[in-house]
């Protein structure tokens, strides 16, 4: 049975990265749209595989997870030996990806949610933005990337020299912000980070994601 | 060389779930503590080890690394073959503790960082809790809590049968609120989240950390 994508059909967020992530490995899998508006993910269908009521969730021929950043390291084990190797096999390596992937959930993506909820989400609702919570998510999002220009000035990459899940991961959200015009992530202050950054945006499966969408490949 | 541990001596947050993670895996370590209140955690010589300048930090015989769940990921393999298996062999198995770990730092933690901040920490410094942000904390905690209910139906821990790093990095926040008088892990409502936590609060180890605080075992 094919491996299963259940997930918004727009390639941001926890959807997106696992997209990203199933490019990256070559998989061929099914993408199973879910309607966040019509609140699907709500359903109990949904819930059997996913009790958060969150997307995405994978069925992998009967194997039920959620959760993208546990998918993608899930993903790049399955697919092991085809594609990009996202996290390494030298136990060293690997936990210095571990330590780059944690800064991300754990430092980086709690301002940039709010962030991207305040300057995203909330005009799509016809809301305003609370500008205080924008510029104090902002100032911390900044703190980390001066942090990460430190780090990415010893190499290419945030846990080392190649591209592993601990940049990818990173592609979930920042792109929001990009988008609407918030350059953060490329102000000539971090020359380093902008350098990176504009590697993350040019690599071709994150191109070809943004150009085609969200699909099967089956 | 053994293995320095860089931490505050609070048996809380990263620096209490690396402790335990060292003790389940019985590990040999050499504690060194990181005052923070002397802002030891913002010297060079820290900074040098985590950049980001925060605690806790291990150096195992010159390879240094930070972030309390990446740590313990890396203390896993480290000491394989000793002590508790906190992470499982098996690939599927594994994406499910990984799963549990990312609902963790996700979706429990920053509701359970607001409340402990304005119960826990600011009612020790005297400041008045923002009693709004401490409900909204409590009531996330609790729809988090609600499916957890579930799940521990199912099995007895968060990703089966047998403790591992999913169960162990609840330890970081949550005894706390126990601790001054909140009880959101014990409620009647939810006899399966209670049993749950009455075992991990049972658990020796922690019992053990605890009771002794955190110290070398070198």
């Amino acid at each position: 049975m094919v491996f299963k994508l259940y997930a918004s059909p727009f390639p941001v967020a926890g959807g997106g990265i696992v997209a990203l992530v199933l490019a990256e490995k070559q998989a061929a899998f099914e993408l199973v749209p879910i309607d966040l508006r019509a609140k699907e993910q709500k359903a109990a269908e949904y819930m059997a595989m996913n009790p958060f009521g969150r997307v995405p969730a994978i069925n992998d021929d009967g194997f039920v997870m959620y959760e993208s950043r546990a998918i993608c390291r899930y993903v790049d084990e399955k697919f092991a030996g085809q594609g990009t190797t996202l996290v390494p096999k030298g136990m060293k390596e690997r936990a210095l990806v571990e330590q780059a992937v944690s800064v991300e959930s754990v430092t980086l993506f709690p301002p940039l949610d709010k962030v991207v909820w305040e300057v995203v989400v909330k005009p799509e609702r016809g809301l305003a933005p609370d500008q205080a919570i924008v510029d104090t998510g902002l100032k911390e999002i900044s703190d980390t990337l001066d942090v990460y220009e430190v780090i990415l000035g010893k190499h290419r990459y945030l846990a080392g020299d190649d591209f592993t899940l601990a940049d990818l991961v990173h592609c979930g959200y920042l792109p929001f912000l990009v988008e609407k015009g918030v350059d953060i992530m490329t102000v000539k202050a971090r020359p380093n980070v902008a350098r990176w950054w504009n590697e993350l945006m040019s690599r071709p499966t994150w191109v070809k994601l943004q150009a085609e969408g969200m699909k099967s490949t089956v | 060389m053994v293995l320095k541990f860089y931490a505050s001596q609070f048996v809380a947050a990263g620096n209490g779930i690396v402790a335990l993670a060292l003790a389940e895996k019985q590990a040999a370590f050499e504690f060194v503590p990181i005052d923070m209140a002397a802002k030891e955690h913002k010297t060079e010589e820290y900074i040098a080890m985590n950049p980001f300048a925060q605690v806790p930090a291990i150096n195992d015989d010159g390879f240094a690394m930070y972030e309390s769940r990446a740590i313990c990921r890396y203390l896993d393999e480290r000491f394989a073959g000793q002590g508790a298996t906190l992470v499982p062999k098996g690939m599927e198995e594994r994406a499910v503790v990984e799963q549990a770990i990312s609902v963790e730092s996700m979706a429990f933690a920053p509701p359970l960082a607001k409340v402990v901040m304005e119960l826990v920490f600011k009612v020790r410094r005297g400041l008045a809790p923002d009693r709004a942000l401490a409900d909204e904390g409590m009531k996330e905690i609790s729809n988090i809590l609600d499916v957890y209910e579930v799940i521990l139906a199912k099995h007895r821990y968060l990703a089966g049968d047998d403790f591992t790093l999913a169960d162990l990095v609840h330890y970081a926040y949550a005894p706390m609120l126990a601790e001054n008088g909140v009880d959101i892990m014990t409620v009647k409502e939810r006899p399966n989240v209670a049993r749950w936590w009455n075992e991990l609060m049972s658990r020796p180890t922690w019992i053990k950390l605890k009771a002794e605080g955190m110290k070398s075992t070198v």
